[in-house]
């Protein structure tokens, strides 16, 4: 199962749409380590991650009819069927209490303090341009962004109101676009 | 607002990474769809995104890739309406579809044996009918042959015919019966008609077709005959006998 043929996002759309299996194998090669790098930057357990890998994949293979190209580029998609399985299974209890069990070292995803406030050494890629933000962006962009918390919820844990929420996360994407 | 305030408000960021509220959401789909410029400053920001996830990138275990496309696939045969690939490796569902395969076989091959012996044994049943009803006139025939009371009279052919024939005759209970030895076959519109001579009046004993086999063949009845003869006839004659046409004779009294 590997192919050599190059498809424009629109000839993967229509061969993932027939369902057959040479679109499966493109799909995956080409595009499953940045869904991977997206996922594990939500979730560091790699076992766990795989897991959140397949329903990432099974999601996309199952409602690729309901893609829209006018609402954005197919990749833009996938990045947040990643996202959101990501920030879903982060959230769930059997995640939750996995944690516990686990040495403190380890425990980055949790909404405690330490992991907020101090950005983690081995933090990558997207997370390491956020870690460049100043302090009140960088904070608002992990709980929401990598943690998934709406902007209500982000008001109660910072104890900020909500139109500054909101109005700081809009600053610190724009700020975040011109580091990328 | 104008449309370049708008653009970089933040909002492109927050849809793009799906921070947006659905309200949000909603407008700046509306708003794409009205300014060009905000698509493309939106698709410039995905593939900045993409290429930051593209750097970002980690291999998943190795192994995922088969474990992903079977996962998938049992996805799919769990929805009917979905179009089910065909992968010829996967033994689970080949299984199933040569089980189907073989028990449509296996189906025809029954319906086809059954079909045959129901045939085959409709044919012995007929052959056993006409073999019973042989047999039983054969036992007819041979009970008439060796009765006291039954007068053989052989039938002989006349003016160079070579019809010949032996008729029983039971004087006592008056059946009449007959054994066709030779009967040369005649055309379709014509039979031969048994006759019994009383004195010099022809009584009608019958009219039959020459026989397949020398079986015994049941006459009318005569109460009394000084002879009997054979004539030929047109097909189910009513009329007295052609005796221009008798083939053979045959005297009671020596």
């Amino acid at each position: 199962m590997s192919t050599n043929t190059k498809y424009s996002e629109q000839e993967l759309v229509s061969q993932l749409l027939k369902q057959n299996d040479q679109a499966f194998s493109y799909l995956y090669d080409n595009y499953s380590p940045a869904l991977f790098g997206v996922i594990n930057q939500i979730i560091s357990n790699k076992e766990v991650a795989a897991d959140v890998l397949q329903d990432v994949f099974v999601n996309i293979w199952k409602k690729i009819h309901l893609y829209d190209d006018t609402k954005g580029r197919l990749f833009t998609w996938m990045l947040n069927i990643a996202r959101n399985a990501a920030i879903d299974k982060l959230r769930s209890r059997p995640y939750q209490d996995s944690l516990k069990n686990q040495p403190l070292t380890e425990n980055v995803n949790t909404i405690t303090a330490n992991s907020v406030v101090n950005p983690q050494q081995n933090d990558i890629g997207l997370k390491k341009q956020v870690a460049k933000l100043k302090e009140e962006y960088r904070v608002l962009i992990d709980l929401s962004y990598f943690q998934g918390f709406t902007h209500e919820e982000i008001s109660k844990i910072l104890n900020l109101p909500l139109g500054t929420v909101k109005t700081r996360i809009r600053s610190a994407l724009t700020q975040l676009r011109t580091m990328l | 607002m104008n449309i370049q305030e708008y653009i970089s408000s933040g909002i492109i960021e927050s849809y793009v990474l799906g921070l947006a509220l659905p309200e949000e959401r909603a407008e700046f789909e509306k708003m794409c769809a009205l300014y060009p410029e905000l698509v493309e400053a939106r698709t410039n920001f995905e593939l900045s995104v993409e290429k930051q996830a593209l750097e970002d990138s980690v291999a998943p275990p190795v192994g995922s890739k088969e474990k992903i496309w079977s996962a998938i696939q049992q996805s799919a045969t769990r929805n009917p309406s979905k179009i089910i690939p065909m992968e010829p490796r996967k033994s689970r569902s080949s299984g199933l579809r040569w089980f189907a395969a073989a028990s449509i076989i296996l189906f025809l091959l029954t319906a086809y044996l059954a079909y045959s012996f129901y045939n085959k044994n409709r044919q012995l049943q007929a052959k056993i009918d006409r073999n019973d009803s042989l047999l039983n006139a054969m036992t007819t025939g041979d009970k008439i042959m060796h009765d006291p009371n039954v007068m053989v009279v052989n039938m002989v052919g006349l003016k160079g015919s070579s019809s010949s024939a032996n008729v029983y005759w039971d004087s006592t209970s008056t059946d009449v019966y007959m054994v066709v030895k030779n009967m040369p076959k005649l055309p379709s519109d014509k039979q031969y008609q048994l006759w019994a001579l009383i004195g010099s009046k022809p009584v009608d004993l019958g009219l039959f077709d020459p026989p397949q086999s020398n079986i015994i063949l049941k006459m009318k009845n005569a109460q009394k005959a000084d002879a009997f003869a054979i004539t030929i006839e047109n097909r189910g004659n009513t009329g007295g006998p052609d005796l221009g046409q008798l083939q053979s004779m045959g005297k009671t009294k020596l």
